[in-house]
């Protein structure tokens, strides 16, 4: 069954996806002063991917990704592809919970074991997949209105904080650490949205992949520079750099009047909000992936077992707090960069060559696969 | 422990289970077969806290990050 996706709703989809739980990091720190340099280098090599994504999201236009596939490349390779993006998705659900679960033991519930927070967003995120992508849609876009609006709201109450000297001097230390930490706000999260292919079944027209999967990209990209301008500006680059969570302790500067203080609470709150999301989102990624790779037509059913294996992987990959940073902040890991780069390209290439053939056979020029 | 982790695997999936309208039994294996590695990976990951993790391609980091620090050398 396919479930129709109003543009709107997917740009807010995958943008809220693509902010996650992303900005609570100290993004690009290799580069230090220079992040915004790594982040519009980041945006520049990543608009063609994502062009290429949404590309590929075109030129299967009414068929979901599973019928597609199966065109593209037959049936068991095609399982093979849709079982290797269902194992990146819960990956990267148990690097989410893993993350979320963190941040609420060391800021606030440090007596509360990490599982029980795990669980409350496991079930909570199987819940909403169990209703469908269309529910969690109309959910990103009411939500996205929250997340941003308060995350702004914020960041111009640090207003009088912030110090554009912290800025200076720009690339001191040469390119080499604005290209890695470029590679790093490629790698998380910029191409994550590459999971979408599994989401997006049936958009209102041809066009609206373009506009979903660029607008909701460069719209996450711009808020996660802007939080993390503010947040260098506000804390040094040192400090930056050296704190697990540089956005929440910036915010904990707010003082306004004596009255307004405490604003780092606010900060817990959108993280949850959207890392929710993106734990939902992965979850259904996981469950729709298996269930083509498994030769199923219906995914609901596989969405409790996928869910719940997500709360042990998320003590598995990663187990400290500094592990976390570390797998977080890191650069591009092969595995990310074969789904995220590789296999994408692959797929659009074959499709491209398909359709060009079908072209030469046929009279008229075909609209997709 | 071991034990109750494994009870609430058997309890969510037979409650689940109940709840099937249909139960088509491709369908109700693969639910099986999946909801026992869930308990399976529950109980190893508390069995074994430092189970290392697979890294299929961490020979392409490793050969990467030597030919960005100048072939090893």
């Amino acid at each position: 069954m396919k479930e129709l996706i109003p543009t709107r709703q997917g740009i807010a989809l995958v943008a809220l996806f693509t902010i996650g739980n992303s900005f609570i990091y100290g993004m690009a720190p290799h580069a230090g002063r220079d992040l915004w340099l790594s982040f519009l280098l980041a945006a520049v090599i990543a608009l063609p991917l994502i062009t290429i994504y949404a590309r590929l999201h075109s030129l299967t236009y009414g068929q979901t990704l599973s019928e597609a596939l199966t065109q593209l490349f037959g049936k068991w390779p095609s399982r093979a592809v849709a079982l290797g993006y269902s194992l990146f998705a819960w990956r990267l659900a148990c690097l989410v919970v893993g993350d979320l679960t963190s941040f609420v033991q060391t800021t606030s519930l440090t007596q509360t074991p990490q599982i029980v927070v795990a669980a409350g967003f496991i079930i909570l995120a199987l819940w909403i997949v169990k209703y469908g992508t269309e529910v969690l849609a109309r959910w990103s876009s009411i939500m996205i209105v929250i997340v941003v609006g308060i995350i702004l709201g914020t960041l111009v109450l640090m207003w009088s904080e912030v110090s554009f000297e912290a800025f200076l001097p720009i690339m001191y230390d040469g390119f080499k650490p604005v290209i890695l930490g470029a590679f790093q706000v490629l790698d998380f999260p910029l191409l994550e949205p590459v999971i979408f292919f599994w989401v997006l079944d049936a958009l209102p027209e041809k066009k609206s992949s373009y506009k979903v999967f660029l607008i909701g990209s460069l719209m996450a990209t711009s808020f996660l520079m802007i939080i993390a301008t503010v947040s260098l500006s506000v804390l040094g680059a040192d400090k930056y750099v050296s704190y697990y969570f540089p956005i929440f302790m910036a915010t904990a500067r707010i003082d306004v009047a004596n009255f307004l203080t405490r604003m780092e609470l606010v900060v817990g709150v959108t993280i949850a909000l959207s890392g929710f999301l993106k734990i939902a989102v992965c979850v259904l990624v996981a469950s729709k992936a298996l269930a083509h790779a498994l030769g199923f037509k219906d995914y609901r059913f596989l969405v409790t077992p996928v869910a719940l294996s997500i709360v042990p992987g998320s003590q598995w990959f990663v187990q400290t707090i500094m592990g976390i940073v570390e797998s977080a902040t890191k650069i591009a890991s092969p595995s990310d960069v074969f789904m995220e780069v590789v296999v994408p390209l692959l797929l659009w290439i074959t499709a491209e060559i398909r359709i060009s053939k079908q072209g030469e056979n046929k009279a008229g020029k075909p609209n997709s696969i | 422990m071991v034990g109750v982790i494994i009870f609430g695997f058997v309890l969510i999936g037979g409650i689940e289970l109940y709840c099937w309208p249909q139960r088509p039994w491709k369908e109700v294996l693969a639910y099986l077969l999946l909801l026992g590695l869930a308990a399976a990976l529950s109980v190893t990951i508390y069995l074994v806290p430092d189970l290392p993790v697979p890294e299929p391609l961490a020979f392409l980091a490793k050969l990467i990050m030597r030919l960005w620090q100048g072939g090893g050398k």
